[in-house]
């Protein structure tokens, strides 16, 4: 019975320590710290974040710094999991955010906001699952003269998931979002219905896996413009072929249809593709290879395409290689429609078992704004996973 | 009807309903790659309009308030904004 009792209940914890600056800002970064206490049929998560970055997405750069604090408690009791939980951050920077408010009612400042939250999934049968989940935020908005908007939102969801005994399941949901603001007399909602279709062939080779879903999405609601939000039918296949022990080649589609007042239109066609390439597999830290490329066509044109390679050395002590080159649309004035940006290079990790590891890469950007910009960067990181204890 | 021969013929209704379809408008609605998501919240940062929110580990879009002004998907480090 005492050990028993002594095993019931386990704790875990872990911290994520990340730094990355450039020649505009040296000192963005950011620190994970969480820890998971678990019985036997509950579990409660708290999970805080330091973070201090960019807020804007333009340069020269503007940054913020916040706190992200997520406290999350589920219960299980027989077929029926409660999953309460509550965030909140806190924008703790001298530089607020600044928030475009709708129906032109200005500009104000995000200084956080308190989420609490109410989930609930039943299985109503072994194939048959019930859940629901209820978000509340309340946003702390303020105008130049301090002025809080009393912004609150609410996010209702919930649906049914039927697994049927052919590699199928049939998902139908629904979800309600609605935000207001006594302050700039806005009250507006909008709703959306999905139906979704998931298939995993069971029939496959062994070193074949195939999957594959169709989402509609009806919505009810118009966009910024006051235009009605079109209806999405979304479509993806995912194929991941082991073309031999150690490589493997995981490709997927998708495809994305818009209804937008009875005219059919391609919202989005993209691919991507990733090799990865293991290697000194005998070793205590194993080596691999992954080459990724990734192209979307939708209303914008995005391009990515890259090489990351860790190479075993000796020990815990591996050498990193880093190489991207990537198309996307950028918000800088004057730097175009488009941004090209190559990135490269070369880096170090230790890792001492599973419990920490150390790694740092210095960079080089080559990217196209007003001007060519060539930035130096340092990432580093230090991960801690000191493992779980049992009391 | 074969595994593949279904395939197939999904995979040619699946291109002609592309054919035929008119191309995407500027403000079409973005789309997150819930798959690639890391819920890293570099886009919730960088949103000027307070349209993205991270809900149980991914990024989400409020089709509402979303002016389509990309800068999520200029910073988002794992590409799975498009």
């Amino acid at each position: 019975m005492l050990p028993a009792l002594a095993m019931a209940v386990s704790i875990d914890g872990w911290m994520n320590t990340q730094m990355g600056g450039d020649s505009l800002s040296p000192q963005m970064g950011r620190i994970d710290i969480g820890g998971l206490l678990k019985g036997g049929n509950w579990s409660l998560v708290i999970q805080e974040r330091y973070s201090h970055e960019d807020s804007t997405g333009i340069v020269p750069r503007i940054l913020n710094s916040y706190s992200r604090t997520d406290i999350d408690f589920t219960i299980e009791a027989g077929p029926v999991s409660i999953n309460p939980d509550v965030c909140w951050t806190v924008d703790t920077g001298d530089n607020k955010p600044e928030i475009v408010l709708p129906v032109q009612a200005g500009v104000v400042y995000r200084e956080g906001f308190i989420r609490p939250g109410l989930g609930i999934k039943a299985d109503v049968s072994e194939n048959i699952h019930l859940f629901a989940r209820g978000l509340y935020w309340n946003r702390d908005l303020r105008q130049e003269d301090d002025y809080d908007l009393d912004w609150a939102e609410t996010r209702i969801s919930g649906g049914a998931t039927w697994d049927s005994p052919w590699g199928t399941s049939l998902t139908v949901a629904a979800l309600n979002h609605r935000m207001k603001s006594d302050f700039i007399d806005y009250d507006a909602d909008w709703s959306r219905v999905d139906i979704n279709m998931s298939v995993q062939p069971q029939s496959l080779p062994a070193n074949m896996f195939v999957s594959g879903e169709v989402t509609y999405s009806a919505y009810s609601g118009t966009d910024y413009l006051d235009s009605d939000i079109a209806d999405r039918l979304t479509s993806r296949l995912r194929m991941v072929q082991m073309v031999i022990p150690s490589v493997s080649v995981n490709t997927v589609f998708e495809s994305v249809i818009d209804f937008d007042d009875g005219i059919t239109r391609s919202a989005c066609t993209s691919a991507e593709s990733r090799i990865k390439y293991r290697f000194l597999q005998n070793r205590e830290i194993p080596s691999s290879v992954l080459i990724y490329g990734k192209v979307s066509r939708s209303a914008i044109r995005t391009e990515r395409a890259g090489i990351f390679s860790r190479i075993n050395l000796y020990g815990g002590l591996s050498l990193l290689l880093d190489a991207e080159a990537r198309v996307t649309p950028t918000a800088v004035a004057g730097a175009g429609p488009e941004r090209k940006r190559y990135t490269f290079g070369p880096g170090l990790e230790y890792q001492f078992g599973t419990t920490v590891r150390i790694w740092g890469i210095v960079e080089q950007e080559r990217t196209n704004l007003e001007n060519n910009e060539n930035w130096w960067r340092l990432r580093a990181g230090l991960e801690l996973y000191p493992g779980s204890f049992y009391f | 009807m074969t595994q593949f021969g279904k395939t197939l013929a999904v995979a040619v209704a699946a291109v002609i309903l592309l054919v035929a379809c008119k191309g995407p408008v500027e403000n079409t609605q973005l789309l997150i790659n819930t798959e690639d998501c890391t819920g890293c919240g570099k886009c919730v940062e960088v949103c000027p309009y307070n349209a993205i929110e991270v809900i149980n580990g991914d990024a989400v879009i409020d089709p509402s308030l979303c002016h389509c002004c990309y800068r999520c998907v200029e910073e988002c480090p794992e590409g799975a904004i498009y």
